[in-house]
């Protein structure tokens, strides 16, 4: 039964874009790119142990990037969907560098605190980036100019992303780093450079967070700073928090669902941020293991 | 450029250091004693600023109203501080990392939105008393009286924290309780009352940043994350827990910021200069300047 779900999810997922309306299919596509995102950053978080709270920057190069290439230097849009999610994983060589030199809470600032650097510098470079208006209007390929085709294409990539990330969360390299993260004194014992492991997947991470800026780029045709900003980095370690910290799909669902709470909440209330304020400090207090930590509680009963 | 020119300018940053210090300090000597990084700190210290700018304008009388915002607006915080302590940071005390920075981050967004619900998005400002609104020459150049409050307040705060923590039973107590809270918890002591006080004192301090800060320039909904992140950087830079290191640290990048809106060339990026020094003094001394290697 089990080896089924994946493959049906997959289906569901496409056959979904025929019956969802633009609206839907827009928001939809919003809640993939979310989970994405989150997804991206729970390699480095839950896998790596590493309090990660600059991953936006690189969500957000993504999304320059793409914005950028497209406008600025005229690329052809698909190629600078490609190459956005390298460009994302160089800057994070160059501050996941950094980072790794402190561990936990340490860690934790650095990231926080580079990433406003990266926000900074996105909001001053005015003549590359547009500053506070961001940059808006960007080409997309033509057979993307509806939400169905964008939100199949959103779906596609996500699926290639969810299955790439499954095969390196079962690989080699991530159990070793998962050795790292539960005891990294022994781990260097062993003859694990725990360094250049936590890089590794800090740049991997980045690299996907590049993909879900890109994708949120090409669907909104548009990019604006606080893409970058800390509070966008939070939001998919409250995804992860709620669905779930350390597995697959957890993070998928509860990215997934803050959209789905933002964009349907925020039609009724102006306090959102307080509501998620209120979420976020339940969720700590009475179900730190998620979503998915209370199903499985549920079922061992 | 002439050399005043720049030694004044310099000065003017080393007074912008003291609030950071001030601030930075509180953050430091939660995380010191409580082991817990609070991301609100920053929205206390919003929250001080706010109250300031309601109790100057409460007491319209400036003289009056900017000294009681400064000796009333600080103590409004820390008891906020002493009911969050209370109500929600001793449960996660045992917690790992992750879950304590989320239940700060939790804070900020309800904090922020309690602000901007309360007080509207409005840009406010605090009033200064003429005593403190007027400019002295020094160097030949007018240098704000209410830049030289700062200087003076901001060593005085650090000798008055160093002197608490050194000197008095209740500072004893605290570095006891740093050392082994099991033995001194034995001991017939309630440590519990120790982290809820200094919790309290890490918030007054924020809130005092606040008012000087309203003094000093408008007060906004997004003066929370300026300033935590400001303070992280004083953190890395110093070397966590470390005081002296906060002061050096604050002192370095108001310096840094205000010489750098000084140069056409930086004047952009002055803002992205205290992470320029972070990133530099990673690479040399990880630890910070006056940290010491983490356990």
């Amino acid at each position: 039964m089990r080896k089924y779900i994946l493959p049906l999810s997959a289906v569901i997922l496409i056959l979904l874009g025929v019956i969802l309306s633009p609206f839907q299919a827009a928001l939809a596509s919003e809640m993939l790119i979310a989970g994405l995102f989150a997804l991206s950053l729970n390699l480095i978080m839950g896998f790596g142990g590493m309090v990660h709270f600059g991953h936006a920057a690189f969500y957000g190069v993504g999304g320059y990037s793409y914005a950028i290439l497209t406008t600025r230097a005229g690329l052809d849009p698909v190629l600078a969907f490609i190459v956005s999610p390298f460009i994302a994983a160089v800057f994070a060589v160059v501050i996941g560098w950094l980072c790794v030199r402190r561990t936990r809470l340490y860690f934790a600032i650095l990231t926080l605190a580079f990433g406003q650097l990266l926000y900074i510098l996105v909001f001053q470079a005015r003549d590359l980036t547009g500053g506070d208006d961001g940059l808006q209007g960007l080409p997309i390929p033509p057979w993307l100019a509806t939400e169905q085709a964008r939100y199949w294409f959103t779906a596609l990539v996500f699926l290639a992303c969810y299955l790439l990330i499954r095969r390196i969360a079962a690989s080699p390299f991530i159990l070793t780093l998962k050795a790292v993260r539960d005891n990294p004194e022994r781990a260097q014992f062993l003859g694990v450079n725990v360094r250049r492991q936590q890089l590794a997947v800090f740049v991997m991470g980045a690299a996907f967070a590049g993909v879900a800026g890109a994708l949120f780029a090409i669907l909104n045709r548009f990019v604006a700073v606080n893409m970058l900003f800390w509070t966008t980095s939070a939001e998919p370690i409250l995804g992860s928090l709620m669905g779930g910290i350390g597995s697959l799909i957890g993070p998928v669902l509860g990215g997934g669902l803050l959209v789905f709470l933002e964009v349907n909440i925020t039609r009724f209330t102006l306090y959102w941020p307080m509501i998620l304020g209120t979420i976020t400090v339940l969720f700590v207090l009475l179900a730190p293991e998620g979503l998915v930590g209370l199903v499985q509680k549920w079922r061992r009963k | 450029m002439p050399v005043e020119t720049v030694l004044i300018q310099a000065l003017v940053g080393v007074s912008s250091g003291m609030i950071l210090f001030i601030v930075a300090s509180g953050l430091s000597l939660i995380f010191g004693v409580l082991r817990v990084i609070n991301f609100a700190h920053g929205s206390l210290y919003m929250l001080g600023a706010f109250i300031a700018t309601s109790i100057g304008a409460w007491l319209a009388n400036q003289s009056v109203g900017f000294f009681g915002a400064l000796l009333i607006a600080p103590l409004v915080v820390a008891f906020i501080g002493a009911l969050l302590e209370m109500g929600l940071f001793r449960r996660i005390y045992q917690r790992e990392h992750l879950l304590q920075l989320l239940l700060t981050y939790g804070l900020t967004l309800i904090i922020a939105d309690a602000v901007r619900i309360f007080w509207g998005g409005e840009i406010l400002r605090l009033t200064l008393p003429e005593l403190l609104s007027g400019t002295v020459k020094i160097l030949d150049r007018r240098f704000a009286v209410y830049n030289l409050l700062l200087l003076v307040i901001g060593p005085a705060i650090a000798i008055g924290l160093g002197g608490l923590l050194r000197y008095t039973r209740w500072g004893r107590l605290i570095r006891a309780a740093v050392d082994n809270a099991e033995v001194l918890g034995a001991l017939g002591i309630d440590t519990r009352q120790i982290y809820t006080a200094v919790f309290a004192l890490g918030c007054w301090l924020a809130g005092l940043g606040g008012v000087l800060i309203a003094g000093r320039a408008s007060v906004s909904l997004q003066m929370d994350s300026e300033i935590i992140v400001q303070c992280f950087a004083v953190v890395v830079i110093g070397g966590l827990g470390s005081f002296t290191g906060a002061l050096i640290a604050s002192i370095l990048i108001g310096v840094v910021v205000s010489l750098g809106t000084l140069f056409p060339v930086t004047a952009g990026f002055a803002q992205a200069l205290p992470f320029a020094v972070m990133a530099l003094i990673l690479v040399v001394r990880p630890w910070g300047l006056l940290g010491k290697a983490e356990r």
